[in-house]
């Protein structure tokens, strides 16, 4: 199942006045894993909400490439009330089944649900209230809701901010393992390493675009001077 | 449905002239009140689950706040003192839609502008209640503020029955929409939901049900059943299931309770505060087994 390409032209975006995105220009082909980098403020999620349609952006945002595109988004949080009466199960059933979630989960969503969380590496907890887990935790649920079902177009807001290192590896292992089949990846990182670990692109957001191809040909004034990492 | 109402009454007399049920039922209007009990006791504890998840408590206590302003309306546009729902549904609807647009269109905080059209609505429905007063005893006012369940008539029920129809059709396959929207609303629309659409859906939904509970719990204490019943399941429970489950048992154990007592042991308690009272004994008691139970325990800071 081939991913779609992405391409970004001429993308511009003003919210309250201020100048998020300046001409965005770059095209992601069909079953690329290309990493998002930037300065905090950089406008990074904002590229992201407007690819998905959640910004009054002007220019054009085009999905291509033959099939439907299935979507998997992992934002960096979900605003649940820590003290709510909701287990991992339950938030996780939300997200796929129609029947409404307090009257149980039914079988093949049941199985799907632990498939996911087994893929992240999320053992036992299923019953425990999604308030009660850890930061890495939660990111690990956020992950596994985006793979049901399976995605061919894959975006993460740095779904391993809070992580501990296995965690990250984990989930870095899926992401390669769903691009490895065709899955278009467009990831939000922070981690240098893995950037150039996985990436077969690198975009940096600095409110315009001042690079985007492979990461080892990133040039080192704009790493220093315009990605917010230190190489 | 008025034929279909009165057999059930008869159906109820005779089992208390029998002695099967307390000799209370034999009186037409207990009857219409538990009927509205059992209407309102598990949609309110089922809806308040939702409220209590989106952060609405006082989107709906503006409602019902706004149907004073309605029935002042409906009583200078003519419509039946007793029952001017046409304009109390009306208002009310406008009020809320309006109030949702304008969170939309500006962004601001839901608390801020609950704030503003509550007062707005309230200074226009005082004004409204000074004109209306001449022609009808305010008494009528004090029983919209209040509820007087043992004053229900056929209509009543029937647009009570409507809306509960309509909240458990609507509202009942939206549940988990609903609920995704609000954990994270860009997830929600990247899952391919209409977030807006959603939004206003439960608006109506909550503004339909608080008009239509107003005669029977009051618009001040409409609220406090939507929000009381959950807040006690909340208390003691550990999944989904058991939030919902509780908070419906709580919400009609409250009704029931709040109807049947005062009849029983002749207690002068009006019944919307005695129904809110039942609630509030089990929300006491829930918050004890809460605070003294391991199970529960939180930092304390």
């Amino acid at each position: 199942m081939a991913g779609p390409a992405i391409s970004f032209s001429d993308v511009n975006l003003t919210l309250g006045g201020v100048r998020i995105l300046r001409d965005v220009s770059f095209k992601i082909e069909s079953g690329e894993l290309a990493c998002v980098i930037g300065p905090n403020g950089g406008g990074k999620t904002s590229l992201i909400r407007s690819l998905l349609g959640q910004m009054p952006h002007s220019g054009n945002v085009r999905y291509e490439g033959d099939g439907a595109v299935q979507l998997g988004y992992v934002p960096q949080f979900l605003e649940i009330d820590r003290t709510l009466p909701l287990t991992v199960t339950n938030v996780m059933s939300v997200m796929v089944q129609r029947t409404p979630a307090f009257f149980g989960v039914k079988k093949k969503y049941l199985s799907l649900i632990n498939a996911a969380l087994d893929r992240t590496g999320f053992k036992g907890k299923r019953n425990r209230l999604f308030g009660g887990l850890s930061g890495g935790e939660r990111q690990r649920v956020l992950f596994a809701q985006a793979l049901m079902p399976e995605p061919n177009f894959l975006v993460l807001d740095e779904p391993t901010a809070n992580m501990d290192e296995a965690g990250a590896r984990r989930i870095e292992e899926v992401v390669l393992e769903l691009n490895a089949l065709g899955t278009t990846v467009l990831w939000i990182n922070h981690d240098l390493a893995q950037v150039k670990r996985v990436a077969s692109k690198v975009v940096v957001v600095d409110g315009g675009v001042p690079y985007c191809g492979p990461p080892s040909e990133m040039p080192p004034q704009i790493a220093e001077t315009r990605a917010g990492v230190v190489v | 449905m008025s034929g279909i109402l009165e057999a059930f009454r008869l159906y109820v007399q005779n089992l208390s002239y029998d002695g099967v049920l307390p000799e209370t039922f034999q009186y037409a209007f207990v009857i219409n009140s538990l009927i509205c009990g059992l209407l309102i006791g598990p949609l309110l504890g089922w809806m308040g689950t939702m409220v209590v998840v989106k952060r609405m408590a006082f989107f709906s206590q503006a409602i019902g706040n706004a149907a004073l302003t309605g029935v002042a309306i409906g009583i200078m546009l003519g419509e039946p003192y007793n029952a001017p729902y046409i304009s109390m549904f009306g208002f009310c609807l406008l009020f809320g839609i309006g109030l949702k647009y304008t969170q939309h269109r500006t962004s601001m905080s839901l608390d801020t502008l609950i704030g503003v059209f509550l007062s707005v609505s309230l200074a226009l429905g005082a004004s409204l209640v000074l004109f209306v007063s001449a022609r009808v005893n305010t008494h009528i006012l004090e029983s919209i503020l209040f509820g007087s369940i043992l004053t229900v008539n056929d209509t009543d029920i029937n647009v009570l029955l409507a809306v509960s129809v309509i909240c458990v059709v609507v509202g009942m396959p939206l549940f988990n929409r609903t609920l995704l929207a609000s954990f994270n609303p860009g997830l929600a629309h990247a899952r391919g939901l209409a977030v807006r659409r959603l939004d206003y859906t439960f608006v109506i939904l909550i503004t339909l049900l608080t008009v239509a509970c107003v005669k029977i719990v009051g618009a001040v204490l409409v609220v406090a059943l939507l929000l009381i019943p959950a807040a006690s399941a909340r208390n003691i429970c550990s999944s989904l299931s058991g939030f919902v489950g509780w908070s419906v048992a709580f919400s009609s154990a409250s009704c029931l309770l709040g109807i049947v007592v005062p009849m029983q042991y002749d207690l002068a308690i009006p019944s919307g505060g005695a129904i809110v009272l039942a609630a509030a004994v089990i929300f006491v008691i829930t918050t004890i087994i809460r605070s003294t139970s391991g199970r529960f325990r939180e930092a304390g800071v």
